[in-house]
């Protein structure tokens, strides 16, 4: 057999040793996925493979804790000691519907939709609070939640309109736009009507 | 009776997929080298504005003039080389020099497929619009990462009298309407003048603008552009109120089109996310030291996948 001299050999102690090169690398990026998980960023391409790196124990641990942190920078209450075991007992008692019942093919109400996303969040605590009660927080994670706590405290702060200067710069190249009279002038006509010039 | 007549307008080669850039081109040109006058009604999202407009072509250059009939008093004068807007309320006028927007770039054999492949064109009569029995184009997506378009136009002269953008749910989020139009309208060089010969002197003056585009290989790019968006223009330009240029992309996928503009970070930009008014949706994001803002007549998922994707040329 050529085996390669070069090849590293199993050095059991390198997982205890800080990470560094490649490793830390892939930490690194798996990270920096899992925090554009939590931040919805993901395209549906991406998904499937962010969601099976965090099928390791090192990932799932490192989502725990940005959610924990997450929670805990924006004041979310976490569930009651005990919850999620109780949580679990009661998901166990629950009897395995085998058959669904057939679906409606119906756009999800608003309700339907509120209750799902609120089941979600309940579902993200009950994480959450595990994790918080089971690892050790790193401080690099603490300044990585840290960090998807404050973008997604500016994303809920977009723009209320459309800038001006971009649409400016923009209307003209819209073929849709250019064949109507008055064409892309008339949105810029109706843009500074919403954002007045102000004299300097 | 009427609707068989009516019925012979789609002919078989209305329906052919390669009319859709021919009907285009047609719609364009009649826009530009037609006199008309009328009122126009224009809808984003809830907001509703109604403007009179005058178009006069003349010796190859066009001149127009809106004026808003309600809402805050606006005055939009376009001559050859540049855009006035009059905003009397305020006092302020904004002269915006503008030279590029008098050639239509007429579509690419390749962007004249891209529309065929990604819309779904039909033309059929479209009923009565401002007094006019219409022709209606359709441009249905074929995915769901652009709009519907409807467009009604006068058969005779080309003229668009209407068109609405409608979303995935079915909802129009965007139209513009004439209400009364003359076509072939005999238009005088008054009628496409500014209120004002000069600038009272007690109005404040503001020459800002897009500024000229300089055409460049910008470093930039867009690695998960949606299928059919081809890059139709990339260049340098001086935006209003920004101390650096920004890079300028401009992709279309010959309906609509979607610019991606580069700048420099400044802290006090920190407004980044998503919104949208009427089919207009933005998105701004930074990217290190970069705030990238992508705005464009399509979806905001659409708007998004591309601002999330812009990065520099390896």
């Amino acid at each position: 057999m050529n085996e390669n001299p070069f090849a590293p050999k199993g050095r059991p102690e390198a997982r205890i040793a800080p990470p560094s090169g490649a490793a830390s690398r892939e930490a690194t990026s798996v990270g920096a996925n899992i925090s554009r998980l939590m931040d919805g960023e993901v395209e549906d391409a991406e998904f499937e493979r962010c969601v099976a790196e965090l099928k390791s124990e090192d990932a799932m641990r490192t989502w725990m804790c940005y959610h924990v942190i997450g929670d805990t920078l924006r004041g979310a209450h976490g569930m009651s000691t005990g919850f999620s075991a109780r949580f679990a007992g009661a998901l166990a008692a629950e009897p395995t519907v085998l058959a669904p019942p057939p679906s409606r093919h119906r756009a999800p109400q608003p309700a339907t939709f509120a209750w799902a996303v609120a089941a979600t969040l309940a579902a993200v605590a009950v994480v959450a609070w595990t994790a918080f009660s089971m690892v050790e927080v790193p401080p690099t994670a603490v300044a990585k939640a840290r960090e998807a706590a404050t973008l997604r405290v500016a994303q809920v702060r977009p723009p209320a309109e459309v800038g001006t200067e971009y649409l400016l710069a923009h209307q003209e190249y819209s073929p849709a736009m250019v064949i109507q009279g008055g064409g892309p002038f008339l949105r810029a006509a109706t843009a500074t009507a919403i954002e007045p010039p102000r004299p300097q | 009776m009427a609707l068989v007549a009516a019925a012979g307008l789609a002919s078989p080669l209305a329906q052919a997929q390669g009319y859709a850039a021919q009907w285009l081109t047609r719609v364009q040109q009649s826009a530009r080298s037609l006199n008309y006058t009328g009122t126009v009604l224009v809808r984003q999202g809830a907001r509703f504005d109604t403007f009179r407009l005058a178009h006069l072509f003349e010796n190859g250059q066009e001149s127009e003039k809106l004026l808003s009939l309600d809402g805050p008093a606006r005055e939009i004068v376009r001559s050859a080389t540049e855009v006035r807007y009059y905003f009397p309320d305020a006092k302020v006028v904004r002269v915006e020099p503008r030279t590029i927007r008098n050639v239509f770039p007429s579509l690419s054999p390749e962007q004249a497929a891209n529309l065929a492949q990604y819309y779904e064109f039909k033309l059929v009569p479209g009923g009565r619009i401002a007094g006019r029995v219409t022709e209606m184009a359709t441009f249905e997506p074929r995915d769901g990462l652009r709009y519907a378009h409807r467009f009604w136009s006068d058969p005779a002269t080309g003229l668009l009298l209407k068109s609405r953008l409608v979303n995935e749910k079915g909802e129009v989020i965007e139209e513009f309407a004439f209400t009364d139009v003359t076509i072939n309208a005999k238009v005088d060089k008054d009628m496409v003048k500014p209120s004002w010969t000069s600038v009272p002197p007690d109005w404040q003056v503001t020459q800002a603008g897009p500024g000229e585009l300089t055409q460049k290989d910008t470093g930039w790019t867009v690695n998960k552009l949606p299928p059919g968006f081809l890059k139709i223009s990339e260049g340098f330009r001086q935006l209003a109120g920004k101390r650096e240029p920004a890079a300028h992309l401009v992709y279309s996928d010959g309906l609509v089109a979607i610019s991606v503009f580069i700048e420099p970070f400044v802290v006090t930009q920190t407004q980044i996310g998503l919104t949208q008014t009427g089919g207009l949706a933005q998105y701004s994001t930074r990217s290190d030291a970069y705030r990238v803002t992508v705005i464009g007549e399509a979806p905001p998922a659409t708007v998004q996948q591309i601002g999330q994707s812009v990065t520099r040329k390896p």
